[in-house]
């Protein structure tokens, strides 16, 4: 009995039921869903013929070679930018940089769907303003960019990805105890060399994770693939499941043995993970010494850190917002003309004062937001230290459930979850409730991967030496473990916090008119054909959305490790 | 004996006609309905493919007419509607009370045993085509040409359906991937399937680019991606061209589609759901759709703005029952999934 209520083992015990909870029903249900087929009305047979069609269709070969291509483009593409971003911001002297960073967050901020919108009015080759504008200086006879290809997806997924990287190689940075590059700069290396044979092996386990997630992510993604793939015809994963879904009837089973297969591929995933992370002593930077990360002085280079970083602000950041900004005043879009300009007011904005189901969205979504970053991130924090600093057997098996639903599409989820929760005896479908506990199934593997990147970097001296002075379990994790952890912890509770306010592809099945999110009125209102008031209402989240991390911040800045 | 034997009949006839009949079933007001499902809580779940701007003027309309009760407006695509009901349902549970979408749609979910097979009195009004056994129409959906007149000259404008086979419309049409009525609309109008085939192989060949939703479809027009549009909707356009967008239409001819009105069956809120019904169908809720921008299905209800075509094609409930055999001919003229 007293075993039971020692916390060291009640927390892990209570900790992994939660999870295999949210976790593993859903897996459960997509799993058996892949085997049935309907052969009437809610008449089921269980059958391999989901998987035929799944997998050896016509489509089947270039729907998988549109995927990989699509996941490993727009992956490397968002490393490159967000590791780059993250190094020139907490580690070297460029100009001006604190003040990039709360700006790189923005394009996260931006619901999918306006950025898919926003790319396309900048890229179209019909009216794209950047097409024109290049066609106009160079006199060329046709658009040299299309947003309806391959590469363009992979560009508007990526775009959108770069601040999670950023925001997850910035703690890494910040949690980096400076002394081995000071070391390998004292004994003759340049910075390059420092950056190349000392950073960039530690941050190994970090960077494998990062680009794992990415990859994983672009899989599952499903913005781009709509708004952008579908009318370009080109069609992942993601497409045909949300193609099964929606054809009549709903083939379920089609869409559920697709999902099997994407698990499958981040299930390999997640074994390249924990090989790599096997040996991650060798990789501890977070020490029991005092330490200050330490700044590269890039010397005159420092100008062209400051140069990528202001082109990187300009056209990726801003760009985008601007158009939406320009949009959100406009009676209906249209490019930059005096015509257009006289045609500017405040029409949009005074009409979602009065809009109901406005301020309804915006509640519901604000309140998810909050509440599901709050419970992921505690969740994870307790997962994390059990995978990686507790002695239990078969505790790598928490470390895959928890990335488990990353492998779960958006809209694959959001049917698992209706399915599960329509018949349930508490009646929470239909309610935000259900919607929570999805959005906080979604993004345990974002808190998870935040909190074990950062708990990787804790060496074991500093939880013995507390456990040594006569601190119990829960002491030690509340005023050692916890406090060091706080990077990670800020940087994945700001990450759920935005994802979760413009969560899209689980709640479009999840949300009625009651718990209808901003992003689900944002899609309706598009579909709709009302693309400047779905501006002004993408400028009021991104406002919203600044104020809230802009108070996690303050408020977080209290918490820590005391000086 | 024979004439005591008339004598009684005679007087049993007499009492017979005397005697007070009682009275003929009557049907329930609508009133009497609203009293029962203020008893239901209040609440009114419509599966409703009505867009924001339309429905934002009608419920609140219904809301008014009726207090206490309040529409709890589930918004999506029609095809979305039908996979939610259709899922909800193996589940075992129906949550939605009312049904207004695509009459293709709505009859994917009566394939599932989902929808109450009954009728509202004020059907009655409506003409044959424009009901079945378990739906009525509520409002026109008509598919019309519409072009940017910054990129079509004058003197160039369409006037049929027919005037996008020209090559000249190579690389200038944009559509949506969804629009398999435009095969059973020229099939009316040129009493062959074939001819409509051929006149869609044609338009095939200019290349039209697919978006999918019309009133993105409309925004793009606008916007400039593609010059003119063949699969537009006509309630699209007044009000954008009255904002400044340069835009034009034509009403010489349209293929019209109904959206309907059906109830679910096992609804949570029958009464209120039905009150909805018989709401939607009356002579008064109809004039409120007019108001709200939709083209009212009722002979005797005028839509608000000039969006009724001279010429209508409209796709029946005995084409709906083939629409997957159209919809396989568009896919394959136009090679879409």
């Amino acid at each position: 009995m007293s075993m039971l209520c020692d916390p060291a083992l009640l927390v892990p015990v209570v900790g992994a039921g939660v999870l295999v909870y949210l976790a593993v029903l859903p897996l459960f249900m997509l799993v058996v869903g892949s085997f049935q087929a309907e052969v009437a009305p809610r008449e089921f047979v269980y059958t391999l013929k989901n998987y035929q069609a799944a997998y050896a269709s016509q489509y089947t070969y270039s729907t998988f070679m549109n995927s990989i291509i699509f996941a490993a483009g727009s992956s490397a593409l968002t490393f490159f930018f967000g590791a780059t971003l993250a190094w020139l911001v907490e580690r070297t002297n460029t100009p001006l940089r604190v003040v990039f960073l709360p700006i790189a967050v923005v394009p996260l901020v931006l619901p999918g769907v306006l950025e898919a919108i926003g790319w396309i009015f900048l890229l179209s080759p019909k009216f794209g303003y950047v097409n024109v504008a290049l066609m106009y200086l160079f006199g060329l006879e046709s658009a040299p960019l299309n947003v309806f290809s391959l590469p363009g997806m992979i560009w508007v997924h990526s775009v959108g990805q770069v601040p999670l990287a950023f925001l997850m190689m910035v703690a890494a940075f910040k949690s980096m105890d400076p002394s081995l590059e000071e070391s390998a700069l004292m004994s003759g290396a340049n910075t390059l060399q420092t950056l190349r044979r000392v950073t960039l092996r530690l941050l190994m386990p970090t960077s494998a994770s990062v680009l794992l997630i990415l990859f994983v992510r672009t899989l599952e993604s499903f913005e781009a693939p709509a708004l952008i793939g579908i009318p370009a015809r080109i069609y992942v994963y993601t497409s045909e499941i949300y193609l099964a879904f929606n054809e009549y009837p709903p083939d379920y089973g089609r869409g559920a043995a697709l999902a099997i297969g994407l698990l499958a591929l981040s299930a390999a995933g997640v074994w390249l993970y924990t090989r790599s992370t096997r040996e991650g002593k060798k990789f501890q930077t977070v020490t029991g010494k005092a330490f200050r990360p330490r700044q590269f002085d890039l010397g005159p280079w420092r100008w062209f850190g400051f140069g990528f970083l202001t082109v990187y602000f300009l056209f990726v950041v801003l760009l985008p917002f601007l158009v939406m900004l320009w949009a959100s005043f406009l009676p209906f879009f249209a490019t930059p003309s005096w015509a257009a300009i006289q045609k500017l007011s405040f029409e949009n904005y005074t009409y979602l004062l009065g809009f109901r189901p406005f301020w309804d969205a915006m509640q519901n979504s604000v309140i998810l937001a909050i509440l599901s970053a709050t419970v992921a991130m505690v969740l994870t924090s307790l997962i994390a230290w059990i995978v990686y600093k507790s002695r239990l057997p078969g505790s790598w098996i928490l470390d895959f459930l928890a990335f488990v639903p990353i492998t779960i599409p958006g809209i694959v989820l959001g049917m698992a979850l209706i399915l599960l929760y329509v018949a349930f005896p508490l009646p929470i479908y239909g309610t935000i409730w259900v919607l929570l506990i999805a959005y906080v199934t979604r993004y345990i593997p974002y808190g998870m991967r935040s909190a074990s990147g950062s708990i990787l970097q804790i060496h074991g001296e500093l939880e013995e030496a507390a456990a040594a002075s006569g601190a119990s379990w829960w002491e030690t994790f509340k005023r050692v473990t916890l406090p060091l952890l706080r990077p990670g912890i800020v940087a994945g509770w700001i990450y759920i916090c935005i994802v979760s306010f413009r969560e899209f592809s689980t709640s479009v099945l999840l949300a009625t008119g009651e718990s209808r999110v901003l992003s689900i009125l944002l899609f309706n209102m598009f579909e709709q054909g009302q693309v400047t008031v779905v501006a002004a209402i993408g400028i009021l989240m991104i406002l919203t959305l600044l104020i809230i991390v802009g108070l996690f911040y303050k408020i977080s800045g209290r918490v820590g490790i005391q000086a | 004996m024979r004439s005591k034997s008339t004598a009684i009949g005679l007087v049993l006839l007499f009492c017979a006609l005397a005697l007070p009949r009682p009275a003929p079933a009557q049907t329930e007001t609508i009133d009497e309905v609203h009293k029962k499902a203020l008893k239901e809580g209040g609440a009114l779940n419509c599966y409703c493919t009505l867009a924001q701007i339309n429905a934002e003027k009608i419920f609140p309309e219904f809301e008014k007419r009726f207090p206490g009760i309040k529409v709890n407006h589930v918004d999506a695509t029609a095809d979305q509607l039908a996979a939610r009901a259709i899922t909800e349902a193996r589940g075992g549970k129906t949550f939605g009370d009312i049904f207004q979408g695509a009459l293709e749609n709505l009859v994917q979910v009566h394939q599932q045993g989902l929808i109450l097979e009954k009728l509202p009195p004020e059907a009655a009004e409506y003409p044959s085509n424009l009901k079945g056994s378990y739906w009525l129409g509520n409002n026109y959906v008509i598919f019309i040409g519409a072009w940017n007149t910054e990129k079509v000259k004058k003197g160039e404008e369409p006037t049929s359906f027919d005037d996008f086979a020209d090559p000249k419309w190579k690389g200038r049409l944009i559509a949506e991937p969804r629009d398999a009525e435009l095969v059973i609309g020229l099939m009316h109008k040129h009493n062959s399937l074939e001819k409509a085939r051929a006149i869609l192989t044609k338009i095939a060949a200019n290349n039209v680019e697919f978006h999918k939703g019309h009133s993105p479809l409309a925004e793009l027009l606008v916007a400039g991606q593609g010059a003119a549009c063949f699969t537009c909707y006509s309630h699209h356009y007044p009000r954008r061209i009255k904002k400044g967008a340069p835009l034009g239409y034509f009403l010489t001819e349209g293929i019209a589609t109904v959206s309907p009105t059906a109830v679910f069956k096992g609804a949570p809120h029958p009464n209120t759901a039905w009150l909805f019904a018989r709401w939607a169908a009356s002579q008064e809720g109809q004039k409120v759709y007019a108001l709200g921008g939709r083209t009212p299905a009722h002979p005797k209800v005028e839509p608000k703005e000039k969006i009724r075509p001279a010429k209508i094609y409209a796709v029946g409930a005995d084409d709906i029952k083939q629409f997957a055999k159209y919809e396989k001919i568009w896919k394959e003229i136009f090679k879409l999934r």
